[in-house]
């Protein structure tokens, strides 16, 4: 183990966090290498006892469902990866994940689709067999796809009875017009209920978008990082390049606001979202990092709206922000539960009202700095256990590639003015950019 | 595997080390964990109360003191000078109430603990119980109950009413959160004569961990000195009523799908040998989002019809959230206990049928060796994935502080998977669990029909978009006439707008 001491890192790099020149701010040395056939391995080992984590990262998400009638496709493809080889068929793969005593599953988002285990360090070569074959061979047959649309329309009927599902689905829908973020990851209902006919496209999916220049993996814990390289390199080297990034349409610049209305089936409070055109994830972009903390600045814990609204007014029970690391451009957002409808319009001016003040008045420097202090500490203490610092670097690996940008977008964070925070609001927080949805309950 | 069982020795070794044997700990000793070279502290104040404890018509009265102890304003500071004097830190802390305990949990980085500690501490000892936050979180509370609870999630709903139907009349007989006439009825007199009966200097266990010094726990042990005195009289363990047969009780809501929770009480408890022998059956059965599971195979896997399929032996709230077991909601009555995830409507029948008849092979049947064999080797080894970290090492040793372990649980857990039996198990599953008296709760529409094609055993067979193997098909035929034999009047049918009212 060559790692540094975690609480000697962490005590440095707090106390150096107003320095001049901003230290690193991930707190673990890693090795990063690219086999000949473009898959990219982060080893991280760091101190822990005997355990390791393992995660693929799938450069691929519900983003890159471009062709029409597809969407949520990534999502089931990450289903049907459960599904065996002909050298580990799924019996096969279950059983030796059970033998491992592991701690599985698999994830997707609209950037990336991420497979992640944990398990004994003594287990390395065994995982990495399973997972590289599985990667490379998987074999399924159509019986077997059929049956798991059905559970997947499963998942979509548990998620959908939340208001706040409905309510991304309407916003997202409506904010875009050409780009794949306008569905969720999970998909259009019409196009879940006729996945179980896709069996063609799904050969093609995994052909497509299964290749290693297109996959990422993270490993992080306690591991022999030289003896590990020479395992990826036994296992994944014969995996065959392939990848062709689809094509996802950018999105025209949005023109003037759209808002809409929606109907819960069931009983809620009215749910408010204020949605934003942003930009994509860089760190290079200083009005995108300073759009990072103006969400927390104005609509964050200790922001004065959320303190009038929610703790002395009572008008809102729920108030935040999310402002989001995306490839392309996502929506800047703003949701409120609002405790009586005929409260929503007062609220949604005062979020415009407060929008318009970040334009004009610098933020107060003490808060801007406590912000800056809070999210570094608050990144370094999650940073605990292997599957932490794993589970942190699958979204920063899925923008580039790479993690060498958290310590770029933290050193950016930390150089962010109250005035980049008014150009910011400028930029993004304008009506043109704006799509606004109130959902209401029914009366069931 | 013996490999990552030594590897982990060392996480194991930390909490058997730092808890002195039951034998020789008093009842409030405090709960340590010290790893000095963790950067951050980690709190725990464990306090003796819990939903068992509200009154009588104040149902959720324990964990709105919670609460108003540590999402409201201090003696000394509104709530939102205290968040913003938390907001630096990074750190926060919160209650976790529950049946039977209500923890109040902290975690900072020690460069911030001499700022966080007074917060902390504060909180507990001087709180304010200010009216406008009463307020502000009874509105929070109705709202859960009435709309969130009601609506936005089937599955959790039927848990919720599960507990509530086998628990009635017990001190167990409503959710934590309580009702809204009881929520209503609430004042900030009932919050502070509550807070001053139970959560007194001699109902608190400390819970300490990371890397804190010894003069930190002398401090908090003085400090906590500061809170009221007297001990609470002990609420008797509830004695469920036994169950009538089975029955079932469904709540009518408009839906596409039909979510299911089914189950029975256990007399059975963690530490005990027959707890890891049903642990074995029951992770057989259905492990908690785990593929493997019997029930997940049938209903899901060969067959599509949900997302999942899983059983329990102990407490699980907030399954669809987690993926390992939850900490600190220890209590000395749990139910054997079934989700089915949402099925659509058309398989709800079937699915229930299909869960159970795999209940029944079990118990008639028990588990074979070769099951036996491979089960055991998963849970030696995933069980040490359940703490990973040293606040949920601290939540772990303070559960084993509530069943008065005097072997960590955890580290018992692997101990008896070495030393079990297939006999043992098959004897633990033959004496405690049964299908004669269940209770079935599904959140579902057209209920009236539901009932009738239950009342009188109805066929259910089932239709795929996609052909099935024979061996399946034949399967099928089975699952959809297999007989239930419940009775009319042991089905009940409520409207969703009905519940968690009074």
């Amino acid at each position: 183990m060559n790692s540094l001491k975690l609480p000697l890192l962490l005590v440095a790099i707090a106390s150096a966090a107003f320095a001049a020149t901003p230290p690193r701010t991930f707190p673990y040395p890693y090795e990063k290498h690219t086999l000949p056939n473009g898959l990219t391995a982060l080893l991280i080992p760091m101190e822990s006892p005997g355990i390791v984590a393992y995660y693929s990262v799938v450069r691929t998400g519900s983003r890159d469902e471009v062709e029409p009638g597809k969407s949520g496709f990534a999502h089931f493809f990450e289903h049907m990866m459960f599904r065996g080889t002909k050298k580990y068929p799924q019996a096969a793969y279950e059983a030796t994940v059970t033998k491992l005593g592991a701690s599985t599953n698999a994830y997707t988002t609209d950037d990336h689709t991420a497979y992640h285990l944990k398990f004994a360090k003594d287990d390395l070569e065994q995982v990495i067999d399973i997972e590289s074959d599985r990667f490379q061979n998987l074999s399924f047959s159509l019986p077997v796809f059929q049956t798991e649309a059905g559970a997947v329309y499963g998942e979509y009927r548990k998620n959908i009875t939340s208001p706040f599902a409905l309510l991304n689905e309407k916003i997202q829908d409506l904010a875009y017009d050409v780009h794949t973020y306008k569905h969720t990851t999970i998909g259009f209902e019409r196009d879940i209920m006729v996945m179980a006919g896709q069996f063609d496209y799904s050969l093609s999916f995994f052909k497509r978008f299964y290749r290693p220049e297109n996959v990422v993996l993270v490993i992080a814990g306690d591991f022999d990082p030289k003896a590990t390289l020479a395992l990826i390199k036994k296992y994944y080297g014969p995996w065959a390049r392939g990848f062709t990034a689809p094509a996802v349409e950018p999105e025209p610049p949005q023109t003037a606001e759209r808002s809409a209305e929606i109907s819960y089936p069931g009983k809620t409070l009215p749910i408010l979202a204020v949605a934003y055109k942003g930009d994509a994830f860089d760190p290079k972009n200083k009005d995108y990092v300073a759009a990072l903390l103006l969400g927390d600045l104005a609509f964050g814990e200790t922001s004065e709206l959320r303190k009038r609204l929610v703790l002395r007014e009572q008008k809102v029970q729920t108030l935040g922000a999310s402002i989001p690391l995306n490839r392309d451009q996502p929506l800047f957002q703003i949701f409120a539960m609002i405790k009586k409808p005929e409260d929503i319009a007062t609220v949604r001016d005062e979020i415009y009202r407060t929008l318009e003040q970040f334009k004009t008045t610098p933020v107060d420097a003490a808060r801007l700095r406590d912000l800056k202090r809070r999210n570094k500490y608050s990144f370094l203490m999650g940073l605990d256990t292997p599957g932490a610092v794993a589970a942190a670097l699958a979204r920063f690996v899925s923008l580039t590639g790479d993690i060498d940008i958290v310590d770029q977008l933290y050193a950016a964070g930390d150089e962010v003015t109250a005035e980049d925070i008014m150009r910011a609001a400028k930029k993004y927080f304008v009506p043109e950019r704006r799509t606004v949805v109130v959902l209401k309950g029914g009366q069931s | 595997m013996s490999r990552l069982i030594s590897s982990l020795a060392a996480v194991i070794c930390l909490s058997t080390a730092a808890l002195p044997a039951a034998t020789s700990r008093d009842a409030n000793d405090p709960v340590l964990l010290p790893v000095t070279k963790d950067p951050t502290v980690s709190f725990s104040l464990w306090f003796k109360v819990g939903a068992q404890n509200d009154p009588a018509g104040k149902e959720g009265l324990a964990a709105l003191t919670a609460a108003m102890l540590t999402e409201a304003s201090t003696k000394t500071h509104s709530y939102d000078e205290i968040l913003d004097k938390l907001y630096p830190l990074a750190s926060s802390y919160g209650a976790a109430p529950s049946m039977e305990m209500t923890v109040v949990n902290g975690r900072t980085h020690t460069d911030n603990l001499a700022d966080f500690y007074p917060l902390l501490i504060d909180a507990v000892i001087a709180p304010a119980f200010k009216p406008e936050d009463l307020d502000r979180l009874k509105s929070r509370t109705l709202s859960f109950l009435e709309n969130t609870l009601r609506f936005s999630s089937d599955e959790e709903l039927g848990k919720a009413v599960l507990y509530n139907e086998i628990f009635a009349g017990t001190p167990y007989g409503h959710i934590v959160t309580g009702t809204v006439d009881s929520v209503k009825s609430i004042t900030v007199d009932d919050v502070r004569s509550f807070y001053a009966k139970h959560f007194t200097r001699d109902n608190v266990v400390i819970g300490l961990a990371g890397g804190y010094q010894k003069s930190l726990l002398e401090k908090l042990q003085l400090d906590v000195r500061r809170l009221p005195s007297g001990a609470p009289a002990a609420v008797l363990a509830p004695q469920p009523k036994p169950l009538d047969g089975m029955s079932v009780m469904l709540v009518e809501k408009p839906a596409t799908s039909t979510a299911i929770s089914l189950g029975f009480p256990i007399g059975v408890v963690r530490g005990s040998k027959e707890w890891y022998a049903l642990a074995i059956a029951s992770s057989w059965l259905g492990e908690h989002r785990n593929s493997s599971g019997r029930l997940y195979q049938t209903i899901r896997e060969r067959r599509g019809l949900n997302y999942g399929d899983y059983a329990y032996i102990e407490h699980y709230p907030n399954g669809g959230v987690r993926q390992l077991p939850p900490q600190n909601v220890a209590r000395r009555q749990h139910l054997f206990e079934i989700w089915i995830r949402p099925v659509p409507n058309e398989a709800r029948h079937f699915a229930l049928r299909a869960a159970l008849r795999e209940v029944d092979e079990l118990v008639q049947r028990g588990l074979s060796a070769e099951d036996f064999a491979s089960r055991r080797a998963f849970l030696k080894n995933y069980v040490l994935h359940y703490a990973s970290t040293t606040g949920e090492r601290l939540a772990y040793a303070i559960d084993d502080a509530f069943y008065g372990l005097d072997e960590p649980h955890l580290a018992k857990f692997r101990r008896m998977m070495d030393e079990l039996t297939l006999a043992d198990v098959n004897a633990a599953i033959k004496k405690h669990w049964q299908l004669a008296n269940v209770k079935i709760v599904a959140i579902t529409p057209d209920a009236d029909a539901f009932a009738t094609a239950l009342a009188t055993d109805a066929p259910s067979p089932i239709t795929y978009a996609s052909p099935k193997p024979a061996v399946i098909v034949e399967e099928d035929k089975l699952i959809s006439t297999y007989p239930l034999k419940i009775k009319r009047e042991n089905v009940k049918i409520v409207p969703v707008a009905e519940l968690f009212v009074k």
